[in-house]
């Protein structure tokens, strides 16, 4: 362990991945953990490892893949965010029931905060759910270090284990130690065993019995065994307060009292939280007046101790319920437990010099060029009073530009418009309905929804917004893409058009999203067909993201004419684009060429065609 | 050290801390920080954290930045409040007399807070075609034109030869130039 090169905690994760001889990996990308399997593919080529690395079209997919390839005794491992778990739950629970062979491994990362999720559950929870132990790192150099006890666990065992980083962990960057052995690899000898690999009702008699024995196990090894993990960091004076701390808090907290120079704090370090070292927690207890737990994002800990009396956490509320503990917010907590003083980090002068220079929040917003942009646009120019179903990508940023009404999880947008026509059937009015979602989206979870609204003969438009990418999470490539994980390996391309037609729809049209003018009559027709012939008609807008052009198009480089703008701010409130500002001095819009790329969309946009194309281009 | 680093998506920020740890680490220091952004697009705001010394924590915690280094006149503004008192603020102005709020200039007053400003898509415009991509190397010239962070302008020299694409190296050295010289 010489060498130390500074890493992304996805990077140290997948390194770890690696070096612990994982010969199977498989994923769907999710912030924060899209980079995790990428890393690994890297790191298998540099240390010469013959890992096999795939996307999974979901999360379930993916799931069952690794799990199922460790059944001969490989060391095989699995990876996505906190709502991917919601979609491989149903293999994650009974898979945790099996006794395994090879070494399996969940990896899960949660988004406390959130930042980039539709919730801000805590797959903690998930690992008691389904009675499997969990790693919960501090920082990238122990997330990666958890990965190596996580496998031994797991092979010593035969059980799946869980290793839940959140996002301060994923994309924190780090010198972390790099190993330059691999731990070599495991020949598949999967043996033919009914009783132990296939899932039936009577093997439950013998199965969940056996998962609890192994829970009392595994939680009397963390007790004694996994020190490194769990460890008491003494106060320098006399301690007034104890704090039971997990994950990033015991990191912003290790910080503050070195620059704080705090002296009356001492920490119980919980790396393990499930099953929970119970008996090294309640000694700690005892030792102190007052105890505080602090983890992120639910009172896991907490809620694993006998008795509660003594503790302050979020199960009781003295810390707050929801959200990302802070190093701000960690330090007011502790205050308010000692009865402290805080100090305000509010400034009064900054705030009302905000409010004077018009320094308001920047909202997300779809990039400048974003075909999505101008598919919205058409959609709503078209269909003005449709319900417009979206679902989980760059699209649910649509919303700013009023082109989305529901969103809840991925696929949703199919089986939402589906939802709201059965809705308006019932009244027998007629209801417009255009759904939009991407195209990795559609492979993920929007098939089965489709198959589901021809058979039942759902009236909708469903717009399949194909940017060729997945590209919210950083750039992953989707099945209609073809592109496999390590560049040039090739899978077969999936069309979407086929995979439509397949699946029994009778109008599919490709166009080209950035044809706004067009786009607005072929929306209207598919709404007339989809309408007329009680089925869902399939529109596939096509052009690929901006984000993954390697050369740019054409340039349509455009100005506004200040003689035509007559300040309406259509333009700002129903394109939304980065690249269009309205000027309070003058009350025009204009252009900002900071973010303008040229795409030339927006002169389709003003009704007053003040948007035209400048000459010099 | 503590630095915090604000702008928008798109300004080549990650390539800021990017060279700020490969200084430190060919000095043999620990480094850690965050990149901390909303949904991904180009446009939104963006904060990355860098910290070098023994720290756990990728978060610099509120009031306890050495340097806060701004793309961006208002997000310098919404960020303010990571800086500590007496620290040093390296902000890209592209008007000019933004900074001329009474208010905000009592707060940097009473905190002691140094400001670099300087106008880098005007200086882009005029030296490099308008080429806004180089406003990170930019900036960090103007960072060590201030003598600000620890880090010398040959450090930085040598960092940017080392981690920018080859084809690119003469040109971003030749902004580490300019940006060096306009918070001189």
């Amino acid at each position: 362990m010489s060498k130390r090169s500074i890493l992304l905690g996805n990077e140290a994760i997948a390194r770890g991945i690696v070096e612990a001889g994982c010969e199977i990996a498989t994923a769907y990308p999710g912030t924060p953990s899209s980079e995790i399997l990428p890393a690994v593919a890297a790191y298998s080529d540099q240390l010469g490892t013959k890992t096999a690395v795939e996307w999974g079209a979901n999360e379930k997919v993916a799931y069952e893949m690794a799990v199922s390839a460790s059944f001969g005794g490989k060391r095989t491992c699995c990876i996505m965010k906190q709502v991917g778990l919601n979609v491989a739950a149903d293999p994650f629970m009974s898979t945790a029931h099996f006794d395994l062979k090879g070494g399996f491994l969940l990896v899960v990362s949660d988004d406390p905060g959130p930042h980039s999720s539709q919730t801000e559950q805590d797959s903690r929870y998930f690992a008691m759910f389904a009675k499997v132990p969990c790693f919960d790192p501090s920082t990238a150099e122990e997330a990666k270090e958890m990965v190596f006890d996580a496998y031994d666990l797991s092979e010593r065992h035969g059980i799946v284990t869980m290793l839940r980083p959140t996002g301060k962990v994923d994309h924190a960057r780090q010198d972390v130690p790099l190993r330059d052995e691999v731990l070599p690899p495991k020949k598949d000898e999967f043996k033919k065993d009914p009783k132990r690999w296939v899932c039936l009702p009577a093997g439950v008699r013998v199965n969940h019995p056996r998962l609890n024995d192994k829970n009392d196990v595994i939680r009397n090894e963390f007790e004694k065994d996994y020190e490194k993990y769990n460890y008491i960091v003494p106060a320098k004076g006399t301690a007034r307060l104890g704090i039971i701390a997990g994950g990033t808090t015991f990191a912003f907290l290790s910080d503050m009292i070195r620059t704080s120079g705090r002296d009356d704090i001492e920490i119980l370090k919980i790396g393990t939280p499930v099953p929970l070292p119970v008996k090294l927690c309640e000694e700690f207890i005892a030792r102190h007046e007052k105890v505080l737990v602090l983890e992120q994002t639910y009172p896991v800990i907490e809620t694993q101790l006998n008795d509660r009396n003594k503790i302050m956490g979020r199960w009781n509320g003295f810390v707050p319920r929801a959200g990302e503990l802070l190093p701000e917010l960690i330090e007011e907590i502790i205050a308010k437990c000692l009865g402290d003083e805080v100090e305000t980090s509010i400034d009064e002068d900054v705030l009302s010099a905000m409010e004077e220079m018009q320094i308001t929040p920047r909202p997300p917003m779809l990039c400048p060029g974003c075909p999505h942009r101008a598919s919205f646009f058409a959609i709503r120019k078209a269909l003005p009073k449709a319900i417009t179903p979206s679902d989980i990508g760059c699209y649910t940023l649509g919303i700013m530009q009023k082109g989305i009404d529901s969103a809840i999880d991925m696929g949703a947008a199919v089986t939402a418009a589906s939802g709201f026509y059965l809705a308006s059937k019932v009244d027998g009015e007629e209801r417009p309905v255009v759904a939009t979602i991407g195209d990795s989206t559609f492979f993920h979870s929007g098939l089965t929804g489709l198959a589901s609204a021809v058979y039942n003969r759902h009236a909708f438009v469903l717009a399949i917004l194909d940017n060729r990418i997945t590209a919210m999470t950083g750039g992953q490539s989707s099945p209609n893409v073809g592109a496999k994980l390590r560049k040039g390996d090739q899978g077969v391309q999936i069309d979407l058009e086929q995979v439509c037609r397949g699946c029994g729809v009778s109008y599919i049209k490709t166009v080209e999203a950035y044809d706004v003018d067009e786009n607005v009559d072929v929306v209207k027709d598919a709404w007339a067909y989809a309408w007329e012939n009680k089925e869902p008609a399939v529109l596939i807008f096509k052009h690929p993201c901006i984000t993954i052009l390697k050369e740019p198009p054409t340039p349509r480089p455009v100005r506004m004419d200040p003689e035509v703008c007559i300040g309406c701010k259509y333009c700002i409130t129903s394109f939304n684009c980065p690249g269009l500002v309205f000027d309070e001095s003058s009350k025009k819009a204009y252009i900002d060429e900071r973010y303008c790329v040229n795409c030339g969309v927006c002169m389709s946009v003003c009704p007053h065609g003040a948007i035209v194309l400048r000459e010099e281009a | 050290m503590q630095f915090v680093i604000v702008g928008t998506g798109g300004q080549g920020i990650l390539f800021a801390s990017k060279a700020l740890g490969h200084i430190a680490m060919e000095k043999g220091r620990s480094v850690v920080g965050s990149e901390v952004h909303g949904m991904a697009q180009r446009g939104g705001s963006v904060v990355s954290h860098f910290k070098v010394g023994e720290y756990l924590s990728p978060l610099v915690k509120v009031g306890e930045a050495d340097v806060l280094l701004a793309f961006d006149q208002n997000e310098a503004v919404r960020n303010l409040h990571y800086l500590r008192d007496g620290g040093t603020l390296v902000v890209n102005l592209y008007d000019p007399k933004a900074f001329q709020n009474d208010r905000l200039q009592s707060s940097l007053d009473r905190r002691k807070i140094e400001v670099h400003p300087i106008e880098g898509y005007s200086i882009l415009k005029e030296h490099m075609g308008g080429r806004f991509l180089f406003l990170n190397v930019l900036i960090l010239g103007a960072m060590c034109g201030a003598g600000v962070g620890g880090v010398s302008v040959d450090e930085m020299n040598q960092a940017i030869s080392d981690l920018a694409p080859p084809r690119f190296v003469e040109e971003n050295l030749k902004v580490l130039k300019l940006g060096h010289e306009a918070a001189r």
